[in-house]
């Protein structure tokens, strides 16, 4: 295995050079999977049938709070790629440890927010309109979790393995996945939540 | 302690957060559709670029063109599925 | 009992329960003949686990064809049932059910397979790469692709297929209108092979993109390199789409949601619209490789280098952004606005000019050439005049004050197949004509090859060109049956005689294997038909690292430069080469996904969540896995070399 000292460990062999590449690629399809789920909401959004109204069941509260939550995140992964960076392993697995904690808290106060709306009568079988709110939501959501459950795997193989240029490779790769969650929420954020409130 | 906080990042941060902030003034200020839509769009994409660009460290290698082929080309295409689907199902649907 | 019951068909007939016998007996007898023959080990060892590229290849052509035989049997069954006005061979249940699935396998599980499986075995040697970029992953995207396709058929024998077409179209496909599991199999089939497809199309672009050989650049690419790079962008841009429109549609179906519904604020148009969001792209996925593949037999058997290399990559770039902007032109007369139609009617007749342009060079590449007539030349050549006709007549239909005519008749169903078989179909068959010495180190026999193009050719003119009639008569697609009255009967009769004639032709491609396979000499060389790029500058067939040393290139004929002008392909020295190991991980995986979908199609949660929890084990599995690959020395790479008549230079 060729290694190239003058770069980042996660980019020091070819393999990782792919492999990061080929995750930014998957991004893409990342992106056509959240338009497409923008598109039917944009075009479901006025289609409320009896049920309620976006200006109804949105509170501004939880949602700013999640976004501090989500955007803080993405600073504090963005740290934690930094400290590998420097070869500093113990405040890259503390920031990747705020990264996950954050992210669980988000994920605490989106299941409450779904289960105010179920309350106020927006489930996912209301309406074309709550069917793509909460389908749009969820599939963000499920991506959270899929990251909480992938954070952790990294955090362990850090631990047991050190820096080295397959973990920083995957460190690396889940920071990008990370901070695309956030691109994602800022979207939902401004034009779901704030457009519908607006 | 210091170095594990690259004025770049904090920067980044902080302008992400002054983004999300002028964002919410279409909630708290009276204003147009369009006007509000406007603000949305420029927050939105320009917080998005941040990320790309600061954090997700988009153009530091000689893969730079390839990322950034495949994020133009995905937000074109995400827009003509948006703008044509509106187009198609809500402006124009006789 | 009540458990199994939902697991029979609904609509039985004496063929189900013999095609169900058939189905079960070939099971019986493939087990036991791996048990009696001892294979098992060598068919673990060697392909179920293989994350070789070439060997992934192999299997995708062959599921594909089989899928062939599959699609074909339901071709020729809705033939038959048309020929005769009045005819009671299906009733309208089952021709509904085999023109759905007729669609679903030819589309989805034979050409994307096929293309796919060409493009496997083909693009790594063309850019003088040893493998793909991800060697598991392209694995995975196999077995998934499996997973689905067999998922799909098994509807047939289990719980009844889907019957809202291919397009799937609701209302007509929610629960109301199909009750059956059918369009539930439909759902899952679709999303887990749609999953494989998107892994490929990263893991191609990733491949192309990084691994190409030293002085290979962009510009420098074989044709067939090109079109595959921009067919798998296509399908990282396009199956997304997809997988929400399907995930949408499940959720109404098994979950009650609002999306495709016509009460409650849901919309049913925007199943239509999302559909086709993805399945225009998906043409052009299909064809684009297919033009690639016409590119490289066209400059091989004229021996002349490709004319208008520039413009072909300007044209195939042009085509990809523009099936992303075509869509509307499916549905016309769905409602929306005069502004629309236009704007969608003249995006669809400007994908006509960059498809021009390519038939253009192709001609001229002919010209003045000293053509060869081999069989993947003879494809290629039956390719530009027949497909032209199908481009033409979509033109016919672009027009959106026009299609109001044609919409919905048998006319259309002409004019896609007539783009589909001379574009899509008959380039498989070049292509595989073509690579067969390649993948197997054996040719093809030339003269019943011959006979097989002409029953393809002349039985697809009998079969398609009635149907631009009778459509333009009025005969409405997807209908069963018509009086005689109407007059459609003689057309429909000759319909039925070419689809018979292309069934032969079928029989006569497969016998062509079985001949070659028993009676071709072994000894034909490593450059058979003359060729010019870089996949033939290796032995027949390859070697597991396909090149002992990365090959040097200049132009994007770079073998042809070695023969005639004395460029040298191959400098230095052979070192060990690092290589993939094989993995039994993708098959679990798959098998663990077909549980997934079955389970979700009979609402059986206690398998979903079982097989679920399976999958994310797996996933957690790799995570944390250790695999470096091994590497072959260069002791072995110089004993296979002089096994296969001494390195190159």
């Amino acid at each position: 295995m060729k290694l190239n000292n003058t770069q980042p460990l996660e980019y020091s062999t070819e393999q990782n050079k792919i492999n990061i590449v080929g995750f930014w690629i998957f991004l893409g399809a990342e992106i056509m999977l959240f338009a497409t789920l923008f598109t039917a909401y944009f075009v479901y959004e006025n289609r409320t049938g009896t049920g309620p109204t976006g200006e109804e069941i949105f509170i501004l509260g939880p949602i700013l709070i999640n976004t501090f939550l989500l955007l803080t995140s993405s600073f504090t992964i963005g740290l934690a790629i930094h400290a590998m960076r420097i070869n500093r392993k113990k405040a890259t697995l503390a920031f990747l440890g705020i990264t996950l904690v954050l992210g669980a808290a988000f994920l605490g106060i989106e299941i409450y927010e779904f289960m105010t709306y179920y309350h106020e009568g927006a489930t996912l079988q209301t309406s074309g309109f709550t069917s793509s709110l909460l389908l749009t939501l969820g599939t963000h959501g499920a991506h959270v979790t899929f990251g909480l459950f992938w954070g952790l795997a990294i955090i362990q193989q850090i631990i047991k393995r050190g820096i080295t240029p397959q973990t920083a490779n995957k460190t690396f790769i889940f920071s990008l996945y990370w901070h695309f969650l956030d691109v994602m929420w800022i979207f939902i954020y401004s034009f779901i939540y704030l457009k519908g409130m607006m | 302690m210091k170095e594990l906080f690259p004025i770049k990042q904090i920067n980044g941060f902080v302008f992400s957060l002054l983004l999300t902030v002028v964002a919410l003034s279409v909630y708290f200020m009276d204003m147009s559709y369009e006007w509000g839509m406007t603000i949305l769009l420029i927050t939105a994409f320009v917080q998005a670029g941040v990320q790309f660009v600061i954090f997700m460290h988009a153009g530091e290698t000689k893969d730079r063109d390839v990322i950034f082929s495949t994020l133009f080309y995905g937000v074109f295409l995400a827009l003509a599925a948006v703008f044509g689907s509106l187009l198609t199902l809500v402006w124009d649907m006789m | 009992m009540e458990f199994f019951e939902r697991f029979a068909i609904p609509h039985p007939s004496p063929m189900i329960y013999a095609s169900m016998v058939a189905i079960g007996l070939t099971v019986i007898a493939i087990i036991a003949g791996l048990t009696y023959f001892k294979k098992w080990g060598y068919l673990w060892r060697e392909w179920l686990t293989t994350v070789d590229h070439k060997k992934i290849g192999i299997m995708y052509i062959i599921s594909a064809l089989l899928m062939l035989f599959r699609g074909g049997a339901d071709a020729v069954m809705m033939r038959l049932q048309t020929s005769v006005p009045d005819n009671t061979f299906l009733d309208a249940q089952h021709y509904n059910e085999v023109f759905t699935t007729h669609g679903v396998v030819m589309i989805i599980f034979m050409a994307m397979a096929f293309i796919i499986g060409l493009m496997n075995f083909i693009v790594p040697l063309q850019i003088g790469a040893r493998d793909v970029a991800f060697p598991r992953l392209n694995a995975i995207s196999f077995w998934l692709y499996f997973a689905g396709a067999m998922l799909f058929n098994i509807s047939f024998v289990i719980g009844g297929s889907p019957d809202a077409g291919w397009t799937n179209y609701y209302p007509l496909a929610n629960n109301e209108f199909s009750p059956s599991v059918g369009v539930n199999y439909y759902n899952w089939a679709l999303q887990i092979s749609g999953i494989g497809t998107l892994i490929t199309g990263i893991n191609f672009i990733a491949t192309i993109l990084k691994m190409r050989a030293p002085g290979m650049k962009l510009m420098k690419m074989p044709m067939f390199t090109w079109t595959a790079l921009i067919t798998n962008l296509i399908i990282v841009f396009a199956f997304p789409v997809l997988t929400v429109a399907i995930l949408m549609g499940t959720l109404d179906r098994q979950f009650a949601t609002n999306f495709f519904t016509t009460t409650a604020g849901g919309s049913d148009m925007m199943w239509a619209n999302l559909f086709w969001f993805w399945g225009h792209p998906e043409v052009y996925i299909l064809i684009l490789p297919a033009f690639g593949i016409y590119s490289e037999i066209i400059a091989t058997f004229s021996q002349r280098n490709l004319y208008g290399y520039k413009s072909m990559v300007g044209s195939i770039v042009i085509i990809s952004t523009l099936s992303f902007l075509v869509w509307v032109h499916h549905f016309f007369t769905m409602g929306q606005g005069a502004l629309t139609n236009s704007i969608f009617s003249i995006t669809t007749m400007a994908i006509a000019v960059p498809t021009g342009i390519k038939i253009f060079n192709w001609l001229l590449t002919m010209w003045k050439g000293k053509i060869r007539f081999t069989v993947p030349m003879l494809y290629s050549v039956g390719f530009i005049p027949l497909f032209t006709i199908g481009g033409v007549t979509g033109v016919m239909l672009a027009m959106a004050s026009a299609d109001y005519q044609y919409h919905n008749t048998m006319f259309l169903v002409a004019h896609f197949h007539n783009t589909i078989i001379p574009g899509v179909v008959f380039a498989m068959i070049a292509g595989l004509t073509y690579w067969w010495p390649k993948m197997f180190g054996f040719m093809l026999n030339e003269k019943i090859g011959k006979w097989g193009f002409w029953f393809m050719t002349i039985g697809f003119c009998f079969a398609f060109f009635p149907m631009y009639i009778t459509g333009l008569d009025g005969q409405a697609r997807r209908m069963y049956t018509y009086s005689e009255a109407s007059g459609f009967g003689p057309l429909n009769m000759l319909s039925f005689f070419g689809a018979g004639l292309m069934a032969i032709s079928f029989i006569i491609i497969v016998y062509n294997i079985y001949y070659s396979f028993r009676y071709s000499p072994r000894n034909v060389g490593d450059d058979p038909w003359n060729a010019r790029s870089l996949e033939w500058a290796t032995h027949n067939p390859v070697p597991e690292y396909n090149f002992a040393i990365a090959p040097q290139v200049k132009s994007s004929e770079a073998f042809w430069d070695y023969k005639k002008n004395g460029h040298q392909l191959f400098k230095g020295d052979i070192k060990d080469i690092h290589m993939p190991n094989n993995s039994g991980q993708p098959i679990i995986m798959a098998g663990l996904f077909f549980i997934f979908g079955f389970s979700f199609v009979f609402y059986i949660w206690a398998g979903v969540i079982i097989s679920g929890i399976g999958i994310l084990a797996c996933l957690v599995y790799r995570s944390f896995e250790k695999d470096d690959g091994h590497h072959i020395h260069v002791q072995e790479i110089k004993e296979t070399e002089e096994k296969f008549g001494g390195a190159k230079k």
